[in-house]
């Protein structure tokens, strides 16, 4: 009975065992068989999913740490088809939330393009919207009787970053947009698009909890603190807005940059866009160069280039401040008429009396004087014709014709000097008088202050481009012109401040000649003489009101003056002294 | 000598008496080794249960961190609107406050005055985890211990010697 019993016992250990054994067997001929490595590919394609880490966008602020550009978030809103049993009440919902047609949302989920699954609705919605809809799909999920779908079964949300811009259209010329795929367009947001947006990191990571990764830390895109005072940008735009008005000019454009070191302080320019509305730029700007007016398009400047011209031919030596000449209303050169423009002879003038009554005849006969060489020499060290290197897109070189050009005449030597047949920005201009204002040395026109990366701030230090004139020449300029301004009682005047500028009224050129009856007029003037702190350039087209720079481009100089001594704290000339004394 | 032999005459006498005694030496140590193996089992798999719990919970709290950092970027645009220029000047006006003009503006002379810089926007850098932060014991399994032991039982020595 026993030996039975053991005989049963051995049976059933030896199937067992071989039952085992065969398991184990077929363990080791599956895991070396031809179809093991296939089987290792499923798995580690299972093991492992790709995913991109996006960093955020960098951040905007001005230089008082204003926010200007900033991020937020916004929802898209999809529905999963196949899950979506309702449609009808999903298209209701939707369309009647977010302002969408609800019979065009049902159209599209009845007629999905092939081999979709997953359909949008709508992209970029509000953070408030998305909240609504999402608790209104909670509350109807919740009071769904057991076992049945949901009406709004199907509804996603899914959250993304978005450019945000908190003061709306406030330096919107300056700052350009970011569009719906993260792509910077126009200004500091084109120009420094890599910085900002950072680098993506693609990482594999385990499905197996137990294979625990460091999630990659994605550093977010380099913060920008800007050159810009928001409040002072604030005030040129409001000045510039009520100057168009007041005017009737057709756009305008203001530039405050600080001539010692290049920052520009603000930059306005007609017209401004909100934004956060990026799309609509195709409705408000007919092309790329109005975006920016100031560093986009060129146009004839007119007599604001004769400190240009005056800077040279001192400089040279083919003047000095008490040369004199007898001013006839007009010259010939190169076989054309050269007239002032009251077409009136102005008799026997210095230098601050060329200035003051802003004479063509005098610019002329200087710039013969020099020579076509020693004047082009000093036009193209003073950066005419050239990228000032600003940092921001979309910046135009403009056009300066030199002798050799096949469209240059001798006649370009006087027309030029006075501002007609050579084509500039107003920060091209502002660049080359910075030279004026600071000592003889020109200034980069920049926007960028400081870059912050990884919690370290790195400044960004002043760059010089040059030396066109020596630093007496530059003193002496300035001196002629503030006391030319002065004679003349001109509208640029700033009570208590010490001025040095020059108007410009210029015909505005066309493929047939020049138009009639139609100018741009401008300033450029800075302050205090003795020790400048802002460099202010008014560029004004085609006003109605007056055609003249000094009657339109001036005042507003003055005002705009006026808003930046009060708001970069810059003392009167008197009250600068006694501290100076202290 | 006469003693030793004795001894061994004894077991064998006694296991001849009982030879079940052997078979229960040998059940006794294959269940010690069940048992020892039962003991690393557990040990393996709790160890792994709560790898997998706290993997869960860095997975969760990464998450987490992403949702916060989008909702710190909302409210500092949101607080940014709030305190725009538009708005505030709006503000201003509601209360009473003017534009000032240059000429309404009295300057006092402050000795040691210095005139305010632009801001520094930078923070103390903040310690950030990285790959190598994270030690191998919270990443590698048992057996990749086992593994990475086997493996260079040199390095360890050295170690030893060292130390």
């Amino acid at each position: 009975m026993r030996q039975q019993y053991a005989w049963r016992s051995l049976v059933l250990a030896g199937l067992l065992g071989f039952v085992g054994l065969s398991i184990i067997l077929q363990i080791v001929r599956i895991q070396n068989s031809p179809e093991a490595a296939i089987f290792r590919k499923q798995m580690a394609g299972y093991q492992t999913v790709l995913k991109t880490f996006y960093p955020e966008r960098g951040e905007i602020y001005d230089r008082n740490g204003h926010l200007l550009a900033g991020n937020k978030t916004s929802y898209e809103v999809g529905v999963e088809l196949k899950e979506a049993k309702d449609k009808h009440t999903i298209a209701l919902v939707v369309g009647v939330q977010l302002g969408l047609n609800p019979d065009d949302l049902y159209n599209q989920m009845m007629n999905p393009p092939d081999g979709i699954e997953y359909l949008v609705l709508a992209d970029f919605v509000d953070a408030d919207k998305a909240a609504q809809l999402q608790q209104l799909k909670l509350t109807t999920d919740e009071n769904t009787a057991p076992g049945q779908t949901s009406a709004l079964a199907g509804l996603e949300f899914k959250a993304h970053p978005q450019r945000s811009y908190p003061e709306g259209s406030l330096a919107s010329n300056l700052l350009g947009f970011v569009n719906r795929e993260g792509r910077g367009y126009f200004g500091v947001e084109e120009k420094y698009n890599t910085l900002l947006a950072g680098n993506p990191i693609q990482v594999w990571v385990p499905t197996d909890p137990n294979k625990a990764v460091d999630i990659p830390r994605v550093p977010n895109g380099t913060t920008l603190v800007l050159t810009i005072n928001r409040d002072l940008q604030a005030a040129v735009e409001q000045i510039l807005d009520q100057s168009l008005t007041r005017y009737g000019a057709q756009s305008g454009t203001i530039v405050v940059m600080d001539p010692r070191t290049g920052e520009i302080l603000a930059l306005a320019s007609s017209p401004r866009m909100d934004l956060n509305q990026f799309w609509n730029y195709g409705t408000v700007y007919q092309n790329a160069s109005e975006f920016d007016r100031a560093i986009s398009m060129p146009y004839e400047p007119g007599s604001v280039i004769k400190v240009l011209t005056v800077a040279a031919a001192l400089d040279s030596g083919a003047a000095t401040p008490t040369s004199s000449y007898l001013d006839t209303g007009e010259v010939e050169v190169g076989g054309w008429k050269i007239r002032n423009w009251d077409n009136q002879a102005w008799g026997q003038q210095d230098i601050t009396g060329c200035l003051q009554h802003s004479l063509n005849i005098c610019m002329a006969w200087l710039s013969n004087q020099m020579g076509a060489q020693t004047f082009y020499g000093y036009m193209n060290r003073f950066g005419l014709g050239h990228l000032t290197g600003v940092d921001l897109a979309g910046e135009a070189a403009g056009r300066l014709k030199v002798p050799g050009d096949t469209d240059w005449y001798p006649v370009d030597l006087a027309t030029n000097a006075f501002g007609q047949g050579v084509s500039v920005t107003p920060i091209q201009l502002m660049m080359a008088s910075s030279a004026v204002a600071n000592d003889g040395r020109m200034v980069t026109p920049h926007v960028l202050y400081a870059m912050v990366r990884d919690g370290r701030q790195y400044n960004v230090p002043a760059q010089y481009a040059g030396s066109p004139i020596s630093a007496d020449t530059a003193h002496t300029l300035s001196q002629i012109l503030a006391v030319s301004l002065e004679n003349e009682s001109s509208n640029a005047l700033v009570s208590g401040y010490r001025i040095a500028g020059k108007t410009g009224t210029a015909q505005i050129p066309t493929d047939y000649g020049y138009e009639a009856g139609v100018t741009n007029a401008s300033f450029i003037g800075w302050g205090p003489v003795d020790d400048p702190k802002f460099m202010i350039y008014v560029w004004l087209e085609k006003p109605s009101a007056s055609i003249w720079g000094s009657e339109t481009a001036a005042p507003v100089f003055e005002e705009v003056a006026q808003k930046t001594v009060v708001l970069l704290n810059i003392p009167p000339d008197n009250v600068r002294m006694q501290i100076a004394q202290h | 000598m006469q003693n030793v032999n004795y001894t061994v005459n004894y077991f064998v006498h006694a296991y001849r008496q009982a030879p079940w005694r052997i078979q229960r030496q040998w059940i006794g140590a294959f269940l010690l080794g069940v048992l020892g193996l039962a003991m690393v089992a557990a040990l393996y798999l709790d160890v792994t249960a709560q790898a997998a719990i706290y993997g869960r919970s860095i997975q969760d709290m990464s998450a987490e961190m992403i949702a916060i950092q989008h909702n710190s970027a909302d409210l500092q645009t949101k607080l940014a609107e709030l305190t725009s220029s538009s708005v505030m000047e709006q503000r201003a006006q509601t209360l009473g406050y003017l534009p000032v003009d240059s000429s309404q503006m009295d300057y006092v002379i402050v000795p040691g005055y210095s005139a305010p810089k632009p801001s520094i926007l930078a923070s103390v850098p903040s310690l950030t985890p990285s790959a190598a932060s994270i030690p191998p014991e919270y990443t590698q399994s048992l057996i990749d211990w086992l593994d990475q032991h086997l493996r260079a039982p040199s390095a360890n020595i050295l170690i030893g010697v060292a130390q």
